[in-house]
């Protein structure tokens, strides 16, 4: 199988989506959606048919790619990278379907945009090679901030900017720590190397594995995002178009929280474990200042955006627990998560076709022209608060109880994070659904329910979230016998 | 003189050769399109001898004491033949405005680029300072040519005052440096140093003079260096003469000066005492380095901030790019050395080509607007209308910003490198925010380039814009889609470059 076609497919088919948009109008979006399948399909079937045990990281290609520093074009595969993977390929799927008719302004270029952001994700889960994972991380940004900067709403430039310059800044202190390490392999092998692989044998001193530690934590902590670095995260979301929100919201913080796992916890083990309290407190910190902040907020994705922070809290308070139980939940809360607020981002973009304002105050009676939008909307905000049934129950259950065994009290500060969901989950239905209409114009003009397209976005993520909710080992499973579990056990051997 | 010292001399006796047939040709007839054709023959004959000697140059050829060729020196001749080429290019779309004939600005230009031919290649103060004024005074009759434009006498005046002072300063420190080591090559002056194992001996042994002169000495030096380079706190020219300049002028300036001055620099500095070992490393020496690179980074990326006018904003963003460079020269190990080359190099051709690239553009649409002035809202909406032209300034904006897919990024990654072996984290920490100020504007000059003409509208209801709907002719719109290819092809497969100068000795 081949990663390396997967993101050719989807920049190609974006390209082509460009071109053709300029030959006949409304071609992009069937273009889109057509890649997007097609690549989707291709994937799950090459999945299946391989014989790779994906328990380890199976490397897939590896091509020199710069010789005179030894950088090479290295993927590779786990369940990890194959559940993210299919996340963001299924939600790029939403992706097309919410911009359907958001976007009528240069369509072609901004699929194009969407299309490329999705393919540097894709390159992100896969690269093995750190300098190639850097190259991802970075590629993925540009079309991010093009959606951002052309298609957002009033403010999009500076969001747009802030954006670039968090994470352009917090990932040039990873590539000193990527270069740094590469420097370490150079003088303990003679040669330099930039393979994930081969970083995993040497042998680091810890004076020096902390700092460098830091270096890749800062650029993660960036992406998640946790408190104190996670301003450009709710202007960001609320300047970019829905798809954009939903891109960012569903995967774009996921790669932090895989560089977390994948890079930090494994490459430095100690320097982790040392630094894990400052880590765990960030994360409870992010819960219930998000939690907070959310409810505060008068426009509508802004709160989503402070609820996605609040979530991404448990993530990082999971990951520095160091115990499989918390690994498994932190995984499915990144799955959970990436569903249930895309959900509501989409939820939120929907709105705003309707009556062009994010505004809660300006909201509100909509239960009684849109019935059926109400329901999803209410089993979204019940996903977002963790109402059992549904995934992300499942994933901050197990985030709770995995933490519970290492940092009892930062456990229960973090469970507070789960009523302070509920309220600004009922806040966000009850503004929008209940209550007096304020819409001056609805008796004229009544907003319309959910149109097939919709319906179908909503069903197949809440179908989803219910699926994974009532049986969590359908993802669990993979993570059973994964190689972070060994390391897990490793650390904490280490420990005692 | 054997032939091999006349093979390794061939690039610049070209030049030199070319412009006695320029004077030549000029008075037989006065004919524009003659002697540009005839220039760029020049040029891309140096260019291919360059080329051939960069291939088939076993090792370095010492002719005389004045010159040592060597491949690093040749790779940086073949970047300044590159540029003026582009200048040449540049300037016969410029000359065309009016009815006079402007043979006289294409000698000038070669002078400048003979001048840089002698700076790459030399290995002494005299060479150094022959190509330094050959250099600049061919440069102030360029910067000041277009004689009817209002910003022309001002622009020249402060260009030759400061210009003749960095010199004067220049030639009192290599004076000083004389009296401390005897010697003005830089070989020789090498061979002296590796001689002392430490310097503290250097310091008491009085048979070779005061210590102290030979510090004053390269500081007063580095001031002539430093004018140049328009490194930090002798960079209040810049912005003045890259404004009032014509713009394949500014290109010049910012380029082909740039690169020749720099190379010699490093040549000069890499023979000096200050780095030879670990221990006989002068700390003084490597801080005043340090305190120039910082100074640049900061205050080039602070500066351009508020810029409204390209030319302004790039010749800040040139002074926070010769901050970075100087990172380089930082080195504590001699094995470091040759990375430190391939990394200046590669920066080197990466800055060359991003700004020929949005030199061009300013070029081309000053053209259009018939308005010397090109403010960062004239390219508003480019993409829109020019895609080609707009990604030719989107590449080249996100290489000076140095973010993948293009070679700025690869240059910076080879300068962290060496940042990161000589473990400089306080330059690393400058580098680091520099870029993240520096993306501020970068971004801002990319946005514009997006705006539809909605915004426009909000904005700027009072005030009218030029509307920038024109066309290219195919042969430039040809020249603008080669230079988008090969900057992102380098950008994603840099050992094509990478790969030449590693093995350049």
């Amino acid at each position: 199988m081949s990663i390396t076609l997967v993101m050719c497919g989807l920049f190609f088919g974006g390209a082509l989506a460009w071109f053709l948009e300029g030959v006949k109008a409304q071609s992009a979006k069937w273009v889109s959606l057509l890649t997007v399948l097609v690549i989707s399909g291709y994937f799950a079937i090459a999945l299946n048919s391989t014989e790779h045990d994906f328990s380890t990281l199976q490397v897939l290609v590896r091509v020199a790619w710069i010789p005179s520093f030894h950088i090479e074009y290295a993927l590779a595969l786990d369940y990890l990278s194959i559940v993210l993977v299919s996340l963001t390929l299924f939600l790029a799927l939403i992706c097309v379907l919410v911009s359907w008719q958001e976007i009528n302004d240069k369509v072609g270029f901004y699929y194009f945009n969407l299309l490329a952001s999705i393919a540097g994700i894709v390159g992100v889960f896969t690269a093995v090679d750190m300098f190639l994972f850097f190259f991802f991380w970075e590629v993925m940004l540009l079309p991010m901030t093009a959606l951002i900067a052309i298609w957002g709403h009033e403010n999009r430039h500076f969001a747009a900017i802030k954006f670039f310059i968090f994470t352009q800044v917090s990932s040039l202190i990873m590539l000193v720590a990527i270069i740094a390490m590469s420097t370490i392999h150079y003088q303990q092998v003679g040669q330099l190397s930039f393979l994930y692989q081969n970083w995993l044998s040497l042998d680091l001193p810890l004076s020096i594995s902390q700092y460098l530690m830091l270096g890749f934590f800062i650029a993660f902590a960036v992406k998640l995002p946790s408190v104190p670095v996670h301003s450009w995260l709710p202007d960001a979301h609320t300047q970019a178009p829905t798809a954009g929100s939903v891109l960012l919201a569903g995967v774009l913080l996921k790669t932090g929280a895989y560089g977390l796992i994948r890079f930090v916890l494994q490459l430095f083990p100690q320097a982790s474990l040392n630094f894990a309290p400052i880590a765990a407190t960030l994360g409870v910190v992010s819960i219930l200042y998000g939690a907070k902040m959310a409810f505060a907020q008068q426009d509508i994705k802004r709160l989503v955006a402070y609820s996605s922070i609040s979530h991404m809290g448990f993530v990082m308070l999971a990951l520095f627990s160091f115990n499989v139980i918390a690994y498994q939940g932190a995984v499915l809360t990144l799955v959970a998560h990436g569903l249930s607020s895309a959900a509501l981002f989409a939820l939120a973009g929907m709105i705003y076709s309707r009556i062009h304002s994010r505004d809660l105050n300006k909201m509100g009676g909509f239960w009684l022209n849109t019935p059926r939008m109400g329901g999803f909307a209410l089993a979204f905000s019940a996903a977002a608060f963790g109402l059992p049934g549904l995934a992300n129950f499942v994933a901050e259950f197990l985030s709770l109880v995995g933490a519970y065994q290492r940092y009892p009290l930062l456990t229960i500060l973090a469970a507070f994070g789960l009523i302070g969901s509920a309220i600004y989950g009922m806040v966000l239905f009850q503004s929008v659904f209940h209550g007096k209409s304020q819409v001056k114009h609805q008796v004229k003009q009544p907003i319309n329910d959910l149109s097939p397209r919709e319906l179908l976005v909503f069903s197949s993520l809440l179908a989803l979230l219910i699926f994974i909710g009532l049986y969590p080992n359908s993802i669990l499973g993979f993570f059973q016998s994964d190689s972070i579990i060994i390391a897990v056990n490793n650390i904490v051997g280490v420990s005692k | 003189m054997t032939q091999l010292m006349l093979q390794s001399l061939l690039p610049v006796l070209i030049v030199a050769f070319g412009i006695v047939l320029s004077l030549l040709l000029i008075a037989w007839r006065r004919s524009q399109k003659l002697i540009l054709i005839f220039t760029l023959i020049i040029f891309s004959v140096a260019l291919l001898a360059s080329f051939s000697l960069f291939v088939n140059l076993p090792n370095d050829v010492q002719v005389t004491t004045l010159v040592k060729v060597d491949s690093y020196g040749n790779f940086a001749f073949m970047i300044v033949l590159v540029a003026s080429i582009a200048v040449s290019v540049l300037s016969s779309m410029w000359l065309t405005h009016t009815t006079e004939v402007h043979d006289e600005f294409f000698v000038l230009l070669q002078l400048v680029v003979l001048g840089a031919g002698i700076l790459v290649i030399s290995d002494h103060y005299a060479s150094l300072f022959l190509g330094f004024e050959l250099l600049s005074i061919a440069l102030v009759g360029l910067v000041g040519y277009s004689r009817d434009s209002e910003f022309s006498v001002e622009t020249s005046f402060k260009y030759l005052v400061l210009s003749a002072c960095a010199s004067s300063f220049m030639l009192l420190g290599i004076a000083f440096i004389y009296s401390y080591s005897g010697t003005l090559s830089f070989t020789a002056e090498q061979v002296m140093f590796d001689n002392m194992s430490d310097i503290s001996i250097l310091v008491r042994n009085h048979s070779y003079g005061d210590v102290l002169f030979y510090r004053v000495g390269f500081l007063l030096f580095m001031v002539g260096i430093a004018f140049k380079l328009s490194l930090a706190p002798f960079h209040l020219w810049t912005p003045d003469v890259y404004q009032g300049a014509p713009t394949p002028v500014t290109l010049l300036l910012a380029t082909v000066s740039k690169i020749a001055i720099f190379i010699v620099l490093m040549k000069c500095w890499f023979s000096q005492a200050v780095f030879v070992e670990t221990i006989s490393s002068d700390v003084k020496m490597l801080f005043l380095m340090t305190i120039f690179a910082i100074a640049s980074m900061l205050i080039g990326n602070a500066l351009a901030l508020k810029q409204q006018n390209i030319k302004r904003v790039l010749a800040y963003s040139s002074i926070a790019h010769m901050g970075y460079l100087l990172i380089v020269l930082i080195v504590i190990s001699p094995q470091s050395v040759a990375l430190a080359w391939q990394s200046a190099l590669f920066y080197l051709s990466a800055y060359v080509l991003a700004n020929i690239s949005i030199f061009m553009t300013v070029q081309l649409t000053q053209y259009n607007h018939n308005n010397t002035e090109i403010n960062i809202d004239d390219w508003q909406g480019i993409f829109w209308q020019n895609p080609s032209l707009a990604l030719l300034i989107i590449v080249a904006i996100l290489s000076l910003a140095g973010i993948p897919l293009t070679m700025g990024f690869i240059g910076k990654f080879y300068i962290l490198n060496v940042a990161v072996q000589a473990q400089q984290w306080w330059l690393i920490c400058a580098l680091i925010i520099g870029s993240g100020i520096g993306l501020f504007y970068y971004l801002r000059i990319i946005f514009v380039l997006f705006n539809k003409a909605s915004d426009v509208n909000e904005k700027n209801t009072t005030k009218e814009l030029m509307p920038v709907s024109f066309t290219l002719t195919p042969a430039v719109n040809f020249s603008v889609i080669i230079i988008i290819a090969v900057s992102i092809l380098l950008g994603i497969f840099p050992d094509l470059i990478g790969s030449l100068l590693v093995t350049a000795n």
